[in-house]
């Protein structure tokens, strides 16, 4: 078992690699030293969670916690908490970020802000493993805003692009929504009898009953609001399509693997909370989300918005898993998610280095001059769609079964949403991966590309591995009979191995290919003729559902409307206090002026009729005058 | 002198409040400046005339009494200078005498 | 002679209160006329019999001293400075203006009113009375009290004096043209 402080270092060392970047390799000199430092220091991280993890077999959790802040009758805490949950967590981050910092060496290159952007993935990086490792929600919380933090920082990276800046602003307003609901549930929390952030206490007080039931429900769903933020599901999904105006690593990094991923890490570190209620709510979001992403993603043509769409999708379909109970489910896809959504993203990053654009149209036939980004993206392609036997395979067929057997009220319809997209999703993807990567090519760009240097192969290669062979975290022995379950040492979960799901999710996921195939690669189905035959379904896709012409709406009619109801009482009644007071002022005065006659024997009167008034309150009552003055008997 | 004298001291006293009560009303009521300074004058007189009185029927011992009265004489005469130095500045400014003319503390 | 005559006047009973009331009126009359009338002139010189009446009062309380300077400072010194300063404020002014202003009612209620409550007050007392013991000449006692202890009190009022002296001469100077 480790000591304490190893596990401080984990998150310590990025963030002590961003120090250093900060303050010696910002400087265009100075610049190419930056990889080196968070490399390092990940490296660090990496072994320190591998070996964290390992501590960890058969043990209970394991915590530091130490007291930081007193207020009144709250302290907060600053901890560590290294249970399986947080163990495995650790890991896929850890290595997700290494693997992504070395690519980012090879596509960064030359790009004016070198040095800052290292600098802004350390504090990432560090930010993440913090937010992980936490025991206890404020400090979740902390790192949770600081990781909204750099997310705004790397969206906006090359700041003097509007859109790109519009997209940053647009990422943290959004998310920040979703966090104020985080809040009031802290605020609530703190306003309970026993005043407890930390998670296993909170566990405590929760099965033991001594929060009202209502009450839980309430946090649960507030907790769960923050986690529909940060993990762009419906219906603040928006941000992320835009957020792929940063640089690729950082949508691979941060808005695929990692942070996104954080929502659905919180509901899983949180889930004592979540009642049946508040679990309905969450695989209802998360099925819908599931569905209406994937439906998004057919109709769009840039290469990383289509892995957006993708990424919001399959995060809605690990909130589905953790919403029927699949508790299991829902973080090994987590897992699998993290690895072939990086690759994917990767060589998408890849592609665009070397066509110099996004959209898949002007691509094509890159396969043969890209070959191992070409047959690296069809590795997660393939564990994407869920095609036997790579990892994605696995955990998605893990939440579909469990939303099969589930007794949640709905389960059928959201496994029939749950299965629609699966189908879409190898569709979309498909599609994508024959347009770009078969055929011709449609412009010279295309006709010239070469393959990324190793520096970035690399990565690739080493994440097809593991999209590949993630699936054996369920199928190894002598996990074979629990799976995943057994890694985060839950007991009593059953599982259930059930052939007709399976069938169905392969079924669905040919389907797609095969549609897709036959559309892009054949010619048997024209996209061109459904468009023009279904104009309005065409039209809906395009542009998204319209959801962000709603929240545009929201903004200016609704919001507004409230500033101004509230604009007009500061103007008129608090600001007519102010004015009140003055006028009062200014009233009495101009009453009281009358005495102020200038003259002075009026004065001299009212001086002698004041005495008199004086002098009969207070020798009034007395028979003698000398008694008073004297004092005497 | 010994003894008390054969009168009770209401009566000085009786004029001292008397005396005191006409100069206030000469203060309250006329409108040269230099009959409200006559009204004050006998104001004066009337404590002068307080002071002596409960000297005399206070046993005469300590000459408290008399020395305040001196004092109050001596002042008064400062002060009649004074106020009538103003009095012949308001003249000029004024160009009248009249108490309720002047006024420019109005408001 | 004289002193004879005042000691028979602290004795005797029957002189003495008729000295008194004769003093009194002597005080409060011509009193009544220095706030009457209508000619100013008339009011000052109204203040004469008024302040010496007093004298006589203080003489009659046996502040032989104090009877002096009252008449030498106040009726030889006050009212002639302000003959003066009736005289130099007078000629332009309209003959027909009013003497009283507008406060008549008020100001008779407000000067009755305190008449009325400090008699009212003095009524009600006993004032407990202490006999005289002769103990020698007053003058030389006053002179003493205002030599030690009350040197200061005394010699500050010299300062005021002076003050006064000087300022009454800056106030009341001509503005340079």
């Amino acid at each position: 078992m480790l000591g304490g402080f190893e596990l401080y270092l984990i998150p310590g060392l990025p963030l002590l690699a961003f120090l250093l970047i900060a303050a010696f390799a910002l400087q265009p000199k100075a610049e190419r030293a930056a990889p080196a430092f968070i490399i390092s220091a990940l490296l660090g991280s990496l072994l320190l969670s591998i070996q964290a993890f390992a501590s960890t077999a058969g043990k209970r959790p394991f915590s530091i916690s130490l007291p930081w802040l007193s207020v009144g009758s709250i302290t907060l805490h600053v901890g560590v908490l290294l249970d399986h949950l947080s163990g495995v967590m650790l890991i896929v981050v850890s290595a997700v970020s290494l693997l992504v910092q070395i690519y980012s060496i090879g596509y960064m290159r030359g790009e004016i802000g070198y040095g800052r952007y290292f600098a802004y993935m350390s504090l990432f990086c560090g930010s993440m493993l913090g937010l992980v490792i936490s025991d206890n929600l404020v400090q979740t919380y902390i790192f949770w805003e600081l990781v909204g933090i750099c997310s705004y920082l790397l969206i906006g990276f090359w700041y003097r692009r509007p859109a790109a800046a519009a997209a940053a602003k647009k990422a943290f307003v959004v998310t920040r929504f979703g966090d104020l609901g985080f809040l009031t549930a802290l605020l609530i929390l703190s306003f309970q009898r026993h005043q407890v952030f930390g998670f296993d206490q909170l566990q405590h007080l929760v099965t033991a009953g001594r929060i009202a039931p209502a009450v839980v429900t309430a946090v649960a769903l507030l907790i769960f609001s923050g986690a529909v933020g940060k993990s762009a599901q419906f219906p603040l999904h928006i941000w992320l399509p835009d957020a792929m105006e940063g640089p690729t690593p950082v949508s691979a990094l941060i808005h695929a693997a990692t942070m996104v991923a954080a929502g659905v890490y919180l509901v899983a570190r949180a889930y004592f909370f979540f009642t049946p209620p508040a679990l309905f709510v969450v695989a209802l979001i998360g099925a819908l989300t599931c569905f209406l992403a994937a439906t998004m993603g057919v109709a769009e043509n840039d290469i990383k918005r289509v892995l957006a769409y993708s990424t919001i999708s399959q995060l809605g379909l690990m909130m589905l898993g953790l919403g029927v109970g699949g508790y299991a489910a829902g973080v090994f896809h987590l897992t699998t998610h993290a690895f072939f959504k990086a690759l994917l993203f990767l060589t998408a990053g890849s592609v665009i280095h070397a066509v110099h654009a996004n959209n898949i149209w002007q691509m094509g036939g890159l396969g043969r001059r890209m070959p191992i980004t070409a047959l690296t993206c069809l590795v997660g392609a393939l564990a994407l769609a869920g095609v036997f036997p790579l990892s994605g395979f696995w955990s998605k067929d893990e939440i579909l079964t469990a939303t099969w057997f589930s007794r949640l009220p709905g389960h059928s319809l959201f496994f029939l949403a749950a299965l629609g997209g699966v189908v879409l999703t190898a569709f979309y993807m498909f599609r994508l991966w024959f347009v770009t990567f078969t055929g011709e090519p449609r412009t010279d760009e295309a006709a010239h590309a070469h393959e990324s240097p190793l520096v970035m192969t690399l990565p690739l290669l080493a994440f097809a591995l593991l999209a590949a062979v993630a699936g054996g975290l369920k199928a190894r022995v002598p996990w074979t009979a629990v799976g995943f379950a057994e890694l985060l040492h839950l007991e009593g979960q059953r599982e259930v191995v059930s052939p007709v799901v399976i069938a169905l999710s392969l079924l669905a996921a040919f389907a797609g290919i095969g549609l897709a195939w036959a559309a892009y690669r054949a010619g048997l189905v024209s996209s061109a003729a459904f468009n023009s035959r279904f104009p309005a379904v065409y039209q809906l896709l395009k542009n998204a559902w319209y959801f962000n012409r709603g929240w545009e709406l929201f903004a200016t009619r609704v919001v507004i409307a409230g500033s101004s109801l509230a604009a007009w009482f500061d103007r008129h009644i608090v600001n007519g206090m102010v004015d009140g007071v003055a006028w009062l002022s200014g009233w009495a005065s101009r009453r009281l002026r009358v005495t102020q006659t200038g003259q002075l024997q009026f004065y001299a009167l009212v001086l002698i009729a004041g005495l008199i008034a004086g002098l009969v309150v207070v020798f009034g009552r007395e028979e003698s005058l000398l008694s008073l003055l004297v004092g005497g008997p | 002198m010994t003894g008390l004298p054969p009168l009770p001291i209401h009566g000085y006293l009786t004029v001292s409040a008397l005396l005191f009560a006409i100069g206030l009303f000469g203060v309250f009521v006329k409108r040269n400046a230099i009959a409200v300074l006559l009204g004050v004058e006998l104001m004066l007189n009337a404590a002068n005339l307080n002071f002596v009185a409960f000297w005399r029927y206070g046993g005469a011992a300590r000459m408290e009494g008399q020395v305040f009265a001196v004092v109050v004489i001596t002042v008064a005469a400062a002060e009649v200078a004074i106020a009538l130095a103003i009095v012949l500045n308001i003249y000029r400014r004024f160009k009248t005498v009249n108490v309720d003319q002047i006024n420019l503390m109005k408001g | 002679m004289i002193a004879d005559l005042l000691r028979a006047l602290h004795t005797g009973s029957f002189w003495y209160p008729l000295a008194f009331f004769f003093f009194a009126a002597g005080v409060l009359l011509p009193a009544l006329l220095v706030v009457l009338s209508r000619n100013l002139l008339h009011c000052a010189l109204w203040l004469l019999p008024c302040l010496a009446s007093v004298a006589g009062l203080f003489l009659l309380l046996g502040a032989e001293l104090l009877a002096a300077i009252q008449i030498l400072v106040y009726c030889g010194g006050i009212v002639v400075l302000i003959l003066f300063a009736i005289m130099l404020t007078r000629g332009l002014g309209d003959p027909d203006v009013r003497a009283i202003n507008q406060q008549l009612l008020w100001g008779f209620a407000g000067a009755a009113a305190f008449a009325g409550l400090v008699l009212h007050m003095l009524s009600r007392e006993s004032w407990p009375a202490v006999a005289a013991v002769n103990r020698g000449d007053i003058t030389g006692r006053l002179a003493d009290a205002l030599l030690s202890p009350y040197l200061l009190a005394f010699e500050l009022s010299s300062v005021i004096l002076l003050v006064a002296m000087v300022g009454a001469v800056v106030i009341a100077r001509p503005e340079r043209e």
